[in-house]
């Protein structure tokens, strides 16, 4: 595999023999358009030379044009042309100026036999030699010289006398001359060889030169590439983060937040245009305060205990904040998120915080919990409805039985034998002067203590039964008392949790519902554990219990079964206390099942649908649950009060 | 710095024509260059020979009397060779042979009588001869310029070409007959000149002859041998 530096090597040196081929061509081209100049001036100069040295030939007194005129004239445009011909058609062309080399040395022989053989025009020869060096071609010269040696050898052997001037010349003196031109050669060959190595050298620095630049333009180009990607990347940065600050802008400046930054003194160091309108200041009167010289004593302190709290541990504080509006005219709510500003390395170097304005979230919730207090108090309110139809079910029930035990009572005094007491005495005050005869003798007066001993018997059992039954009065008037009482007790004490007997809860439910379980015929079974005393609101559970066992005697009374029963069981835990009321009435279908709580659900046509539904309610109010269990229509259906019992002793 | 365009052409044309080592490649494919090249180097080739052949075509000569003529009126010198040279005074050609008779008077250092005469044709202005020529003969040491009416004298000495030279010895015997340039108009070592440095130093040679390169003194040689001779 070829390296780079050989690459670089090979095109170097390939750039060097073209650079060197470039100088030659160069150097032909000057030469060439030299020696079009040069043999036209010297074909001039022939010319000039035959007209002054011999322009007539004289036969006698008559004379005509000498034929050296014609000579130069003809044979010099001759041995020019053709060579300028080649100059102008194809300068720099090898041909060329071995054409050159060839019509100078014949120009040389022309101009030699114009002068007469002058040995001065001899210099032509070697003149033009050197002139032909400027090709910086040594072949040029060779044909040069291969042209001089042939014409001496040629003339040498046909006319040795025109070349050597004596007959008696040896034949190899035509080495002499040539030698003498070889001898020039010499010189110009080294010097040709001389200057084509400084051309070569020249052609070399040049293209090292150029490899150099070369490779320094390539590098700035790459690096000017480098820097239009650097300077795309940067502008897209840039661009993206006009556009993160635009959105940052937006988000800060547009979004209903107040955002501010404080530096590690407690200034503000930044605030968007949320945190003025919150404080009503501008920014410029923000900036560069601290926090104890924009807020109120008591916020300033909480503020710079935050502040202090975050440079100190970085953590992150949450809280809400309440502040008079700017106006003073109404009270704005803040949550209000406050963190550490951490520089590059970590450092904290200020704190800063969100404010998002709650005042309406706030109001909303305060509105909420009124409509959630008053739909409470409608619940509970619908709730003791409940309870006081139930009681005053149950009133009406003891009163009836108030009624007849006082028309017996009333029935029983009307028929009452006391009357005949009375009707004894007067006998006895009639004959009370001779008592013991009237009661000796007289029938009357001797069937009278008989009467009256039957009477005491018969006035004895109409007390006792009228005792019984002023004693049943008296319970359920009682019973009357007690319901109300305990109605009163509830309604009075709703919403307040107190530690109480679980038991004894329930018994109050039931007994709440004995007079219309005893008209139905529906026996009640209880299944009360050793309960331990439970913390709940008793008016709530009371109500909930009333409710269910109310709802179980309906289901127990659309069934239809003889053998109607309610059983309500009590279980207790240490988490919790359940208390379970089962009948074994209609059952519920068990897609009733999970709307059986809802609002207005009811299956009786009498019914509202709202007890459950309020039980319910009650049932969450406490922490705990109500669930409906059942097997399916016909089955009986269990109904659960789940109550939790609080980890921690809550003082009642 | 490179002009582009015609570092372009340049590329072109020595794709054509050549190789930058100067081979001639791309000529192959321009065979008229080749038809040119050869056309011309024959023609330049002809050219040159036929200037060589023409250079080296001696003018018509007569064999010159044996013994020096009594009807000359030149006076022979008694006492060293005497030198005779019959010129025309303005042929081109005559200006290499006095060339070499200054070489030759040089080498002679007095040992010869030397003498020419420039042919002066009848009618002629009067100041017809007297050209560079006889400036140049008249410079020689030794040289003495005369002129020779109608060539009356060259006539006499059988001299019919421009240049041609004679040398008698002191007892009138010729002993030298031709030129003294080895081409027409060609300056340089020739054999003529070599010989009567020969004679002059007192070689036992015998009679030498030369070709005389040179213009025809009289036009009626000429009309006779056409342009045979014709400088």
């Amino acid at each position: 595999m070829r390296t780079t530096a050989t690459v670089l090597a090979d095109e170097t040196s390939r750039r060097t023999r073209e650079l060197f081929q470039q100088a030659q061509t160069n150097i032909h081209l000057r030469t060439d358009q030299l020696f079009a100049r040069l043999m036209v001036f010297q074909w001039l100069a022939g010319m000039v030379a035959a007209i002054w040295i011999s322009p007539l030939t004289w036969i006698g007194a008559t004379s005509e044009i000498h034929w050296h005129v014609y000579a130069a004239t003809l044979l010099g445009g001759l041995i020019t042309g053709f060579p300028i011909f080649l100059i102008w058609r194809h300068p720099g062309a090898a041909l060329t100026r071995q054409v050159v080399a060839v019509a100078q040395m014949v120009f040389s022989a022309l101009l030699i036999h114009l002068t007469g053989g002058r040995i001065e025009t001899h210099f032509h020869i070697f003149g033009s030699l050197a002139f032909l060096a400027f090709y910086r071609d040594w072949r040029v010269l060779v044909t040069a010289t291969l042209v001089v040696v042939i014409d001496h050898v040629l003339r040498g052997t046909y006319w040795p006398l025109s070349v050597f001037g004596v007959l008696t010349a040896s034949p190899w003196r035509w080495l002499e001359h040539a030698g003498w031109v070889v001898f020039e050669d010499t010189f110009l060959f080294i010097a040709i060889h001389q200057s084509l190595r400084e051309m070569r050298g020249l052609a070399e620095r040049q293209a090292s030169l150029e490899s150099l630049n070369t490779s320094i333009e390539q590098k700035v180009t790459e690096r000017t590439a480098e820097l239009t990607r650097e300077i795309a990347v940067r502008r897209q940065a840039e661009l993206a983060l006009v556009e993160s600050q635009a959105l940052y802008h937006s988000l800060v400046e547009q979004l209903p937040i107040k955002v501010y930054r404080m530096d590690a003194a407690g200034r503000f160091v930044y605030v968007n245009s949320g945190f003025c309108t919150m404080k009503g200041l501008p920014a410029e009167q923000i900036l560069g305060q601290g926090i104890h010289e924009l807020d109120p004593p008591a916020l300033a302190a909480q503020n710079e205990r935050d502040h202090e709290f975050i440079m100190r541990t970085g953590e992150t504080l949450e809280r809400e904040d309440s502040l008079p509006s700017p106006d003073g005219t109404l009270t704005q709510h803040f949550q209000v998120v406050k963190l550490p500003v951490r520089s590059a390395d970590q450092r904290i170097i200020g704190s800063q915080g969100v404010h998002f304005d709650i005042t309406q979230r706030k109001l909303a919730q305060a509105r909420l919990d009124e409509l959630n207090r008053e739909l409470v108090d409608t619940s509970r309110r619908a709730g003791m409805a409940e309870v006081a139809t139930s009681v005053l079910h149950n009133v009406g029930n003891v009163l009836n039985s108030v009624n007849v035990s006082s028309s017996l009572i009333a029935e029983k005094i009307r028929q009452s034998k006391i009357g005949n007491v009375a009707r004894a005495m007067a006998l006895f005050q009639v004959h009370a002067a001779d008592l013991g005869n009237f009661l000796a003798h007289d029938p009357k007066g001797r069937q009278l203590p008989g009467y009256l001993v039957n009477l005491t018997s018969h006035l004895e059992q109409e007390q006792a039964e009228q005792r019984t039954e002023v004693e049943t009065l008296i319970k359920n008037l009682n019973h009357i008392k007690e319901i109300v009482a305990m109605q009163q007790g509830y309604a009075r004490i709703s919403g307040v949790l107190e530690l109480m007997p679980v038991n004894e809860l329930v018994e109050d439910a039931i007994r709440l519902n004995t007079v219309a379980m005893d008209r139905h015929h529906i026996k009640i079974v209880c299944e009360l554990g050793a309960a331990q005393p439970a913390l709940l609101d008793r008016h709530k559970v009371l109500q909930v219990l009333v409710n269910l066992i109310r709802n179980a005697k309906h289901a127990c009374e659309e069934a239809g079964r003889p053998d109607r029963q309610i059983r309500v069981r009590v279980v207790d835990s240490e988490s919790r206390v359940a208390i379970s009321v089962s009948d074994n009435g209609v059952g519920i279908p068990p897609e009733n099942l999970t709307r059986i709580f809802n609002h207005g659900f009811t299956t009786r046509a009498e019914g509202h649908g709202f007890g459950l539904h309020s039980s319910a309610l009650a049932a969450r109010e406490m922490g705990g649950r109500l669930f409906a269990l059942s097997e399916g229509p016909g089955q009986g259906a269990v109904f659960t009060l789940e109550i939790p019992r609080p980890p921690t002793k809550v003082n009642p | 710095m490179v002009n582009p365009a015609t570092h372009q052409k340049s590329l072109d044309l020595t794709e054509v024509l050549s190789t930058p080592s100067g081979g001639l490649s791309g000529a192959k494919r321009s065979p008229g260059i080749w038809l040119g090249l050869i056309l011309w180097l024959a023609l330049v080739a002809g050219a040159l020979a036929w200037m060589s052949y023409h250079t080296h075509r001696p003018g018509p000569t007569t064999a010159a009397p044996a013994y020096w003529p009594q009807n000359s009126k030149i006076a022979r010198d008694r006492k060293v060779p005497t030198l005779l040279m019959f010129a025309h005074p303005r042929c081109p050609c005559t200006r290499a042979t006095l060339g070499e008779l200054a070489v030759f008077m040089a080498q002679a250092q007095g040992k010869v009588q030397a003498e020419v005469w420039f042919l002066k044709p009848v009618p002629a202005p009067y100041a017809w001869t007297n050209t560079d020529l006889w400036q140049t003969a008249a410079a020689i040491p030794g040289v003495s310029v005369h002129e020779d009416r109608d060539g009356r004298e060259a006539r006499l000495f059988g001299a019919e070409t421009s240049g041609e030279a004679l040398l008698y010895q002191t007892d009138g015997r010729l002993q030298f007959q031709g030129g003294i340039t080895e081409s027409r108009g060609h300056a340089g070592d020739n054999d003529g000149r070599a010989a009567l440095a020969a004679l002059v130093a007192g070689e036992p040679l015998s009679m030498v002859r030369t070709p005389v390169f040179g213009c025809p003194l009289f036009a009626t040689n000429c009309r006779v041998e056409g342009d045979v001779g014709k400088p």
